[in-house]
């Protein structure tokens, strides 16, 4: 172990958040959870963030490394072993108080803990669990927690730092084994896998032991999620969704995020980049995913071995809907939600508005508009009571030139900037307080 | 036509809301608006509502009761937005819904009629005070002061504090704290393990919220580090951070000055 001895609070804080920084994951939602009184936090569903950083992602979790020291040599990370820099490790007491201090002052809504190797996995994660255990008994936080899994710790060690976690991930890392060989050698897809699936079942045995005892312990009730790196191998689009989608259906993964790679270290394996690193891509992969998770796409709908990537002029939604112009104009007082849900333009809350206000009577295009919808994409594929908003073309070249002139909308509803509820705004705050039911202020 | 001038609450709506259907003047030859709205109608008589908190609770409570606990919220967090014509537009919303002549089935459904025109502005407005209120849920800051209390300014543009009152009572039950909101003038105060209340037209001494603790600069300090630390050079987007962080909530905030 070579750590660096007598560092501040503030060296320390600045080294391993700054190591922490190329793990994307940083939602704080899957969990709805109220306060016990007794002590201090409580969590909501739809994820909080509290502040955002200068490249325009969301912070919500004090995310940070337990320590930077690591024995492994994973080729694309800062902290591999064989890379000369400083090595620093929090003590268990220092995590919990910032944590502590910091989620008083609302400037967190948790705490993301990942940590580098100290000489072995065992080792390390005991260390997680000890400084979750006394975040948790010792300061009774109830805010949200985010623990990384190091693979090839005991399972037990795992279980027990579940069952005070919130979410739980390992990361994948690369997409494929062969990829994962090259450039992580002491990690193979078996070792990352194994805790990933052990994590899935201790989730299914404690939802039906919750079943019973209503009050039993909750074994990472957010859920699990994982990571992979793209752009540092020559995996396509098609592969990394697809490996995507096999994680939410077999391993039922509550997220997976995407995380363009950034050269951090100098190794002959690895890509130079000389347009940056692939941040479009990435995008595009967020897209897509959040066609699969909330729009009933598969994965084979959008790519195909003839066509393995994305368009990078267009999204993946208007792309499909181009590809498929024989199911379009749909017809927006009839066409049920998932239909719906296929148009560009209409997201799912704006779908279950039109369904909703339909039963009141039938919609207009002004009325769309209301409703949330975006008219300059959706025009092409839709009628109202039989009528286009102005007579259009149903042609493809046509449609396309169109779309690719209005300004795509930024980011904002993927992946790691801000977290977006699928809910109206009414319904996010939860119900009306208690003490208000009356009316407005005592 | 005759108008009812109530005060900017929800309660001062609900009491104009009461005694405009009470009055017996027919809905067409009556309107509610609040007495802080400055254009007044020259032909038209006007009517003070003194705030009555049995009249509201009885609004309340029959809302609830036949346009359901959905409506209700929308109409409740409508009721708290900064747009000057709301007590109207709740007034016609709820002569649609309370009407005997509305079937139960409907009126619960009635909020979700985008194709009405008050219905409509209800809907946004509740939608854009729950987003603000969202917003300040996030972006609230606290100082730790001298005496422990946990003390933060917000200026918001609606009344958003009976909406963010309940959310950071179960976060610290057993904290001290107060959210002044300095464009409303009002205070959201928690005393350890006492529930939540707030004080309107109410500003703490100035001074007091500057004597800090010991180690509020310490916290400062690392915060702003860390939210330094935590941005990824290659991936820098300041017009993106711009966009989901705007400069009127920044000034208030730790990270943000
Ligand atoms: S195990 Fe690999 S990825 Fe993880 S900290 Fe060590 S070198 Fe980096």
């Amino acid at each position: 172990m070579r750590l660096a001895e007598g560092k501040s609070i503030y060296e320390k804080l600045e080294i391993l958040s700054d190591a922490a920084k190329y793990d994307v994951a940083c939602t704080s939602s899957g969990v709805d959870r109220g306060g016990s009184g007794r002590g201090i936090g409580n969590c909501s569903a739809a994820g909080i963030c509290h502040s955002f950083s200068a490249d325009g992602r969301c912070i919500s979790l004090l995310k940070i490394l337990f320590t930077n020291e690591c024995v492994f040599d994973c080729r694309y990370c800062v902290n591999r072993s064989s890379n000369d820099i400083e090595r620093v490790a929090f003590t268990p007491e220092e995590v919990c108080r910032l944590t502590i201090e910091f989620y008083r002052r609302n400037y967190i809504e948790g705490l993301f803990l990942s940590s580098g190797v100290l000489r072995n996995p065992a080792y390390t994660m005991e260390l997680l669990y000890q400084t979750l255990r006394k975040l948790r008994q010792e300061y009774h936080f109830e805010g949200y927690i985010h623990v990384k899994v190091i693979p090839g710790a005991p399972q037990e060690l795992i279980e027990r730092t579940g069952f005070l976690a919130d979410r739980m991930s390992v990361n994948l890392e690369l997409p494929t084994a062969e990829s994962l060989r090259r450039l992580a050698p002491h990690k193979s897809r078996q070792r990352i896998l194994t805790p990933m699936r052990q994590v899935q079942l201790a989730r299914r045995a404690n939802k039906n032991e919750l079943a019973v005892f209503r009050n039993a312990p909750q074994f990472v009730p957010a859920g699990q999620s994982t990571q992979m790196i793209i752009g540092a191998t020559p995996e396509n689009d098609f592969q990394i969704l697809s490996v995507a989608e096999s994680l939410y259906r077999k391993f039922e993964l509550k997220r997976v995020f995407y995380s363009a790679f950034v050269q951090v270290t100098q190794d002959a394996l690895l890509p130079s980049l000389p347009g940056g690193p692939p941040f479009l891509r990435e995008h595009r992969l967020y897209q897509a995913d959040w066609l699969l998770r909330f729009y009933g796409f598969e994965a084979r709908e959008l790519l195909s071995e003839a066509h393995p990537n994305f368009n990078v002029f267009l999204d993946p939604k208007c792309d499909w809907a181009l590809a498929h112009l024989e199911r379009f104009p749909v017809e927006i007082n009839r066409a049920d939600y998932d239909t719906l849900l296929r148009v560009p333009g209409i997201g799912p809350k704006s779908a279950r508005r039109i369904v909703r206000a339909r039963r009141m009577g039938s919609l207009d295009f002004p009325d769309l508009k209301k409703a949330g919808v975006v008219l300059k994409r959706a025009i092409y594929f839709i009628t109202c009571s039989g009528r286009q908003m102005y007579p259009l073309k149903m042609e493809e070249d046509f449609i396309l030139r169109n779309l690719l002139q209005s300004r795509e909308t930024a980011p904002a509803e993927t992946a790691t900037y801000r977290q977006l509820s699928l809910f109206d705004a009414g319904q996010m705050l939860g119900p009306v307080p208690p003490q208000l039911l009356q009316t407005g202020v005592q | 036509m005759i108008i009812f001038q109530c005060e900017d609450s929800v309660d001062g709506i609900f009491s104009a809301v009461y005694d405009a259907w009470d009055s017996g003047l027919g809905h067409a030859n009556v309107a509610l608006r609040l007495q802080t709205q400055a254009d007044l109608e020259l032909f038209a008589e006007y009517r003070m509502v003194p705030t009555d908190a049995d009249k509201a609770k009885k609004v309340a409570r029959s809302v609830r009761a036949k346009m359901g606990m959905d409506a209700y919220q929308t109409i409740w967090q409508a009721a708290l937005s900064a747009d000057p014509g709301k007590a109207e537009h709740i007034y016609r919303v709820l002569v649609r819904g309370m009407s005997a002549r509305t079937p139960a089935t409907e009126a619960r459904r009635l909020i979700w009629g985008l194709q009405d025109k008050d219905v409509c502005r209800i809907f946004e407005l509740s939608r854009r005070t729950g987003n603000e209120a969202r917003r300040y849920i996030e972006f609230v800051r606290f100082r730790e002061l001298e005496n422990g209390v946990l003390y933060s300014e917000i200026q918001a543009e609606n009344q958003v504090l009976p909406m963010i009152g309940t959310h950071f009572a179960d976060r610290f039950p057993n904290e001290d704290f107060m959210i002044y909101d300095v464009g409303h003038n009002d205070c959201l105060i928690h005393g350890r393990a006492r529930p939540w209340f707030i004080l309107r037209d109410t500003r703490p001494q100035p001074e007091a919220g500057e004597r800090l603790s010991e180690h509020e600069q310490e916290m400062q300090q690392l915060w702003r580090n860390f939210c330094r630390s935590i941005s990824i050079e290659a991936r820098e987007n300041r017009r993106l951070q711009q966009q989901f962080w705007p400069l009127k909530y920044r000034r208030w905030m730790t990270e943000g000055q």
